[in-house]
C-alpha cells in the first residue's frame, strides 16, 4: 500500500518538471540556437538582440515562473492548513483583489505614486485587504468560518476594481493584463524581488511546521497540547498572505495555482503537512513553468497575447475536475458546520418587517429618480412615462436577488459551508461561458442569441454538476470544488479576453457585474414567476432542509435518503441560479449575502430562513439597482456591484459586533 | 480652458439663431483668429487646416436633433458643424479625443454600453447614431428614436479608413450635410497626400525613413501596438510611413504584447500615444533589453498627445498631423521621455 504511493509523488513532480524543462528548452531554442544560450546568459552581446532577449527576457521569465509557482503553492498549502478548508486560496483572503484595487485607485487618482513602484502599491493594497480580513476575524480567534466570511472584503475590493474598470476601461487596460498574471519580463528586477522573499518565507514555514501539524487535529486538542492556536494560525495566515502578495504584486493574479497545487499534492499522496508543503511548492513551480513555456511557444501563433495567469486556470481547472471525478484520490475533510446564531423569538415579525421594507424600496425605486432637471419625485403622467424604463429593472432586480439568495441559502444549508453560493456552484460560470462563446462567434449578437448561449451554458454546467453529484452520492464539498474550478476557468477566459484589449470585453464586463440594463418586462415577469415557484415549493423541502445540516448520519437515522435529498436540493438551487443568471447576470454576491443577512436577523429554521433570504436578497438587489441608477448619474452602476457595496459593509458590521465566544 | 464661450453656446441645441450667426462668423474666416485668441494649440490646428471654416457652412432651417453613442460619429458630426444634442461618455472626451473641443451644451449619456434611457427619452432626439458594438441596446433605443448603425470596426471590415470614408458620406447624406461630408473626405485625403509628398520629397536621413512602431503603453511591461490594418496604421501608410509591426492583429487593428516582442521587429522609431503610465519611463530606463533596442539607442522614441485610435476621419487627420510633427522632431535625449508636453496637449 505504502510503496506505490511513495512513488506517485516523486513521479508526478519529476514528470512535471521534466516536461516543463523540455518546453522551456524549445522556447529558448526558438529565439537562439541552443549552443549559444549559455554564452548569452553569461555575457550577452548588447549588439545581438537575440542574446539580449535570452538574457533579459526569457531567463528571468523562467526564474520568475519557478519562484512564483513555488510561492503560490506554498501559500495555498499554508492557508489551507491554517483554515482547514480545501477551498481556501490566496484569493479567498482578498489579497489579489486588494492589490488590484490599490493599483486601480492609484492609476486613476494618484498616478505619481506609481513611480514609487507598482509592486509596492499592490503590496500595500493586498496587505491592507488581508489585514482587514484578519482584524474582522480576530474577535473570534480566527475560527475558519469567520475568516472565510470576512473574505467578503475580497469581494468588495473586487467589486470596486471592476467598477473602476467599467467606468474607465481605456485607462485600466494595463490592469487587465496585470490581472491576467503576465510573466513578460525585460530585466531581472522581478526575480530579484521574489528570491529573498521565497528564501525567508520558506525558513519561516519550516519553523511553523510542527505547531501547524498539531493544528491539523481540532482546536481543542491542539490547545490541550499547549499550542497557541490563534497565534499559530495568525502566523501561518500572515506567511501565506506574504507569499501571495509578493507574487501578485509583481506578476499579477495567478490564483489557481494556490488552490490546485495543494490539491494535486494531496492527490499524489502527500499526507503529512511537511510533505504536502514541499510537494505543493514543487508542483506549483512545475505547473507555472510548464504553463509559461507553453504560452511562450504559442505566442504569435495564437494571434494575441495570452496572460500566463489566465492559461494556468485553463490548464489547471480540468486537471482538478479530473481529480475530483476520482473520489478515492481526493479525500476532503468536512468543513466545520455553520456556527449557530441566536434566533429571533418571533420569525413572523422579522419576515413582516422585511416585506414592508421591500415594498418601500420598490416604491422608492419606481418614483424617485434623476433627470435633466435634477432630482424628482415622479407621479401621475410623469411616472407613467418613466415606468417602462424603471419597472422592468426594479422587478428584474427583485426576482434576480430573490432567486440567487434562495439558491445560496439552499446550498449553504445543504453543504454546511458558508462560502457556498451560486457562483461556487458554477452555474453562473456556465451561463457566462455560453455568452462568451456567442461573443466569439458573433461580435454583435442580438439579445435572443445572447440569452440562448447563456441558457445552453447554464444547462451544460448544471448537467456536469448533477453528474458529479451522482458520482459521489452528492458529497457537497466535491460538487462545490468542481464549481470553483468551473468558475476559475471562466474567470481565466474573461481575463484573457480583457487582456487582449478586445473592446468586446466591456460588454461582457457589463453583464458580469450584474446590470439590469437589458431587462425587459418579459424577463422581469418570468423571473418573478420562477422565484414564486421556488418559494411555493419550499414547504415541500422544509423538513429536509432542517435535517440536512445535521450531517449524513443523523439524516440517515431520521430516514432521509441523502442521495435523493441532495439531488433535489441541488437541482432546485441550480435551476434558480440559472434563471437568475439569465435575467440579471451572475450576481452572485447576493447569493452569498441573502442567507447570511437572513440568519443574522435571527431566522434559524429552514422555512423562515429561506423566506427571509429571498426577501433580503430581493430587497438588497432592488435597493442596489435604484442606488446604482442615481449616485453616478447619468452613469449607471450595475446592480450586482452596487449590491456588493451595500451588502458587504452591513455584513462586516454584523460580523464585527458578534461577541467573541 | 474650454471653448464653451465660442463653440458651446453657438452649437447648443436651443439657440439656433445665434448658432447661425456664429457659424457665419466662423465661415467668414474669423476661426483662426478666435482659436488663436483662445490660445488653444490643438484647436488652432483645426482652424489652421480650415476645417471649422470649411465644414460649418450654413445649415438647413431645422437640423435634426441627434444623440450619438460613439466618439467617432460625434467628431464627424462636429466636423459637419452639426453638434449632437447628447453623447455617451461625454466627460471622457478630453482624455481620448481632445479635439475638436466638445460644446458644453451636449448632454452626457453615461456609458456607451448602457446609455441612460430615462435621460435619452426625456431629450426625445430625432435620431440615435450607434455602432455594431452596441447592438444589444438597439431594440431599447429604437423605442425612443430611430437608430442608425454605422460600422467602422467590425468583423469583415478590412479597412477602417475606407469604412470611415463610406460612413462619413452616408452620415452626411442622412443629416443633409452631403457637401460637408465630401469636403471632409477630400480634406483628409489631401492632408495625407500632402504629408506623403513632403516626406518623400525631402528625403531625410535614412534612420528617419525606417519603419515606425506606434504604441500605447498599458503598463511598464506591455504595450498595445497598432498594426497596418487599423485606422492609424492606414494613416501611416497614407503618409508614406512604414509600419514597424508585422505581427498579429485583430479587427480593431492592434495587438497587446509584452515590450520584448518589439525587439523582434526591425523598427527604426517608436512613437507612443499619450497617456503613458507614469512609472513606465523609469522602469524602462533601467532595462538593459529596452536600452539595447535599436530605436532606443538612436534616441528615436517620442510621445505624442492623445488621439482617438478608434475614431473616424477627424481623428485620422489629427493623428496624421501629430505623426508628421513627431517625425520631424529632432532626436532628443536618449529616451525622449523628457520632451516638453506643454503646447502639444490642448487641456493637459
Amino acid at each position: 500500500m505504502a510503496e506505490p504511493r511513495r512513488l506517485v509523488l516523486p513521479a508526478v513532480a519529476g514528470g512535471l518538471l521534466l516536461l516543463a524543462a523540455a518546453m522551456s528548452l524549445a522556447a529558448f531554442g526558438r529565439r537562439l540556437p541552443l549552443p549559444l544560450v549559455p554564452g548569452a546568459l553569461m555575457a550577452p552581446d548588447p549588439a545581438d538582440i537575440r542574446q539580449m532577449l535570452v538574457a533579459y527576457s526569457l531567463a528571468p521569465r523562467m526564474a520568475s515562473a519557478l519562484m512564483a509557482g513555488a510561492m503560490l503553492g506554498l501559500a495555498g498549502a499554508l492557508l489551507q492548513a491554517a483554515l482547514r478548508n480545501p477551498l481556501a486560496s490566496p484569493s479567498t483572503l482578498g489579497i489579489a483583489a486588494g492589490a488590484n484595487l490599490a493599483l486601480s485607485v492609484v492609476t486613476l487618482w494618484a498616478p505619481g505614486l506609481l513611480a514609487l513602484g507598482r509592486e509596492w502599491v499592490a503590496l500595500g493594497g493586498g496587505l491592507a485587504a488581508a489585514g482587514l480580513v484578519l482584524a474582522l476575524a480576530w474577535p473570534r480567534r480566527l475560527a475558519p468560518l469567520s475568516v472565510v466570511l470576512a473574505g467578503m472584503v475580497s469581494v468588495a475590493c473586487g467589486a470596486l476594481a471592476a467598477l473602476l474598470a467599467l467606468f474607465k476601461t481605456h485607462y485600466l487596460a494595463g490592469l487587465f493584463i496585470w490581472g491576467g498574471g503576465s510573466l513578460s519580463q525585460q530585466d531581472w528586477t522581478i526575480p530579484a524581488f521574489l528570491a529573498p522573499r521565497l528564501a525567508l518565507g520558506t525558513g519561516l514555514a519550516v519553523l511553523l511546521l510542527r505547531p501547524l501539524t498539531l493544528l491539523g487535529l481540532d482546536d481543542a486538542h491542539a490547545r490541550s497540547l499547549g499550542v497557541p492556536v490563534a497565534l499559530v494560525r495568525l502566523c501561518a495566515l500572515a506567511l501565506g498572505v506574504g507569499f501571495a502578495t509578493s507574487v501578485v504584486s509583481v506578476v499579477g493574479v495567478i490564483g489557481f495555482i494556490g488552490l490546485a497545487a495543494p490539491a494535486l499534492a494531496h492527490a499524489a499522496g502527500a499526507r503529512r503537512l511537511g510533505e504536502r508543503m514541499l510537494a505543493s511548492a514543487v508542483i506549483g513551480a512545475g505547473v507555472l513553468w510548464l504553463t509559461d513555456s507553453t504560452v511562450l511557444l504559442a505566442t504569435g501563433e495564437l494571434g494575441e497575447m495570452v496572460p500566463t495567469g489566465a492559461v494556468t486556470a485553463l490548464f489547471g481547472a480540468p486537471v482538478l475536475l479530473w481529480l475530483l471525478s476520482r473520489p478515492r484520490l481526493v479525500a476532503l475533510a468536512p468543513p466545520e458546520l455553520a456556527e449557530p446564531l441566536p434566533r429571533h423569538g418571533r420569525p413572523r415579525r422579522v419576515l413582516a418587517g422585511l416585506v414592508l421594507a421591500l415594498l418601500a424600496v420598490v416604491a422608492a425605486s419606481l418614483m424617485i429618480g434623476r433627470g435633466l432637471e435634477g432630482w424628482s419625485l415622479d407621479h401621475g403622467a410623469a411616472l407613467d412615462a418613466l415606468l417602462p424604463w424603471r419597472g422592468p429593472r426594479a422587478f428584474a432586480a427583485l426576482a434576480g436577488g430573490a432567486m440567487l439568495a434562495l439558491a445560496g441559502s439552499l446550498l449553504q444549508r445543504m453543504t454546511g459551508n458558508p462560502m457556498a453560493s451560486p457562483e461556487v456552484l458554477g452555474v453562473s460560470a456556465g451561463a457566462a461561458f455560453g455568452l462568451i462563446a456567442v461573443l466569439l462567434v458573433d461580435s454583435a449578437p442580438g439579445r435572443s442569441l445572447q440569452l440562448g448561449g447563456a441558457a445552453l451554458g447554464a444547462a451544460v454546467a448544471l448537467a456536469a454538476i448533477l453528474a458529479f453529484a451522482r458520482l459521489d452520492r452528492g458529497a457537497p464539498e466535491r460538487v462545490l470544488l468542481a464549481g470553483v474550478s468551473l468558475g476559475a476557468m471562466f474567470d481565466a477566459l474573461v481575463t484573457a479576453l480583457l487582456a487582449s484589449g478586445d473592446p468586446r470585453a466591456a460588454l461582457l464586463l457589463g453583464w458580469m457585474t450584474g446590470s439590469t440594463y437589458a431587462a425587459e418586462p418579459m424577463d422581469a415577469a418570468l423571473g418573478l414567476g420562477v422565484a414564486a415557484l421556488g418559494l411555493a415549493s419550499l414547504p415541500l423541502l422544509g423538513r429536509w432542509l432542517d435535517i440536512v445540516p445535521l450531517g449524513p448520519s443523523v439524516a440517515g437515522g431520521l430516514g432521509l435518503p441523502a442521495r435523493v435529498s441532495h439531488g433535489v436540493i441541488l437541482l432546485a438551487a441550480a435551476g434558480l441560479s440559472a434563471a437568475a443568471t439569465l435575467i440579471v447576470g451572475p450576481l452572485t454576491f447576493v447569493g452569498l449575502l441573502g442567507p447570511h443577512l437572513s440568519r443574522r436577523l435571527g431566522l434559524g429554521r429552514a422555512l423562515p430562513e429561506l423566506l427571509g433570504a429571498a426577501l433580503a436578497g430581493g430587497l438588497v438587489m432592488v435597493l442596489a439597482d435604484w442606488v446604482g441608477r442615481l449616485v453616478a448619474f447619468p452613469w449607471q452602476i450595475p446592480a450586482g456591484l452596487a449590491a456588493t457595496f451595500i451588502g458587504c459593509p452591513v455584513l462586516m458590521l454584523l460580523l464585527a459586533r458578534t461577541p467573541s465566544r | 480652458m474650454r471653448t464653451d464661450g465660442l463653440q458651446g453656446a453657438a452649437f447648443g441645441p436651443r439657440v439656433p439663431p445665434a448658432a447661425f450667426s456664429r457659424r457665419r462668423l466662423l465661415a467668414g474666416g474669423l476661426a483662426a483668429a478666435v482659436f488663436a485668441a483662445g490660445s488653444l494649440p490643438a484647436g488652432a490646428v483645426f482652424a489652421e487646416e480650415g476645417l471649422a471654416a470649411r465644414f460649418a457652412g450654413p445649415a438647413s432651417a431645422a437640423p435634426p436633433r441627434v444623440a450619438v453613442l460613439d466618439y467617432g460619429l460625434a467628431e464627424t458630426m462636429l466636423a459637419f458643424g452639426l453638434p449632437p444634442v447628447a453623447l455617451a461618455e461625454a466627460d471622457d472626451w478630453e482624455t481620448w479625443v481632445v479635439e475638436p473641443a466638445l460644446p458644453e451644451a451636449i448632454v452626457n449619456l453615461g456609458a456607451a454600453q448602457e446609455a441612460n434611457l430615462e435621460l435619452l427619452a426625456a431629450l426625445a432626439p430625432d435620431l440615435i447614431l450607434s455602432t455594431p458594438w452596441l447592438a444589444r441596446s438597439e431594440a431599447r433605443l429604437a423605442r425612443i428614436a430611430p437608430v442608425e448603425t454605422y460600422a467602422i470596426y467590425a468583423p469583415g471590415v478590412t479597412s477602417p479608413y475606407e469604412a470611415s470614408v463610406t460612413q462619413t458620406r452616408r452620415l452626411a447624406a442622412r443629416l443633409g450635410r452631403a457637401a460637408q461630408g465630401e469636403a471632409l473626405v477630400a480634406a483628409a485625403g489631401a492632408q495625407m497626400d500632402a504629408i506623403r509628398a513632403r516626406r518623400t520629397a525631402r528625403a531625410p536621413e535614412p534612420a528617419l525613413q525606417g519603419p515606425v512602431l506606434l504604441v500605447s503603453f498599458l503598463d511598464a511591461r506591455h504595450v498595445r501596438v497598432y498594426a497596418p490594418n487599423g485606422l492609424f496604421g492606414e494613416v501611416m501608410a497614407r503618409c508614406g510611413v512604414a509600419n514597424g509591426w508585422t505581427g498579429e492583429t485583430n479587427y480593431w487593428g492592434f495587438a497587446a504584447v509584452g515590450i520584448e516582442r518589439l525587439a523582434e521587429m526591425n523598427a527604426a522609431r517608436l512613437i507612443a500615444l499619450e497617456p503613458v503610465p507614469s512609472d513606465a519611463a523609469e522602469v524602462l530606463d533601467r532595462s538593459p533589453l529596452w536600452n539595447s533596442l535599436p530605436f532606443v539607442k538612436a534616441g528615436h522614441v517620442q510621445r505624442i498627445p492623445a488621439a482617438l485610435m478608434f475614431g473616424m476621419l477627424p481623428s485620422a487627420m489629427r493623428f496624421a498631423r501629430l505623426l508628421d510633427a513627431a517625425l520631424d522632431a529632432p532626436p532628443g535625449n536618449r529616451l525622449g521621455w523628457a520632451a516638453p508636453r506643454q503646447g502639444m496637449h490642448a487641456h493637459g
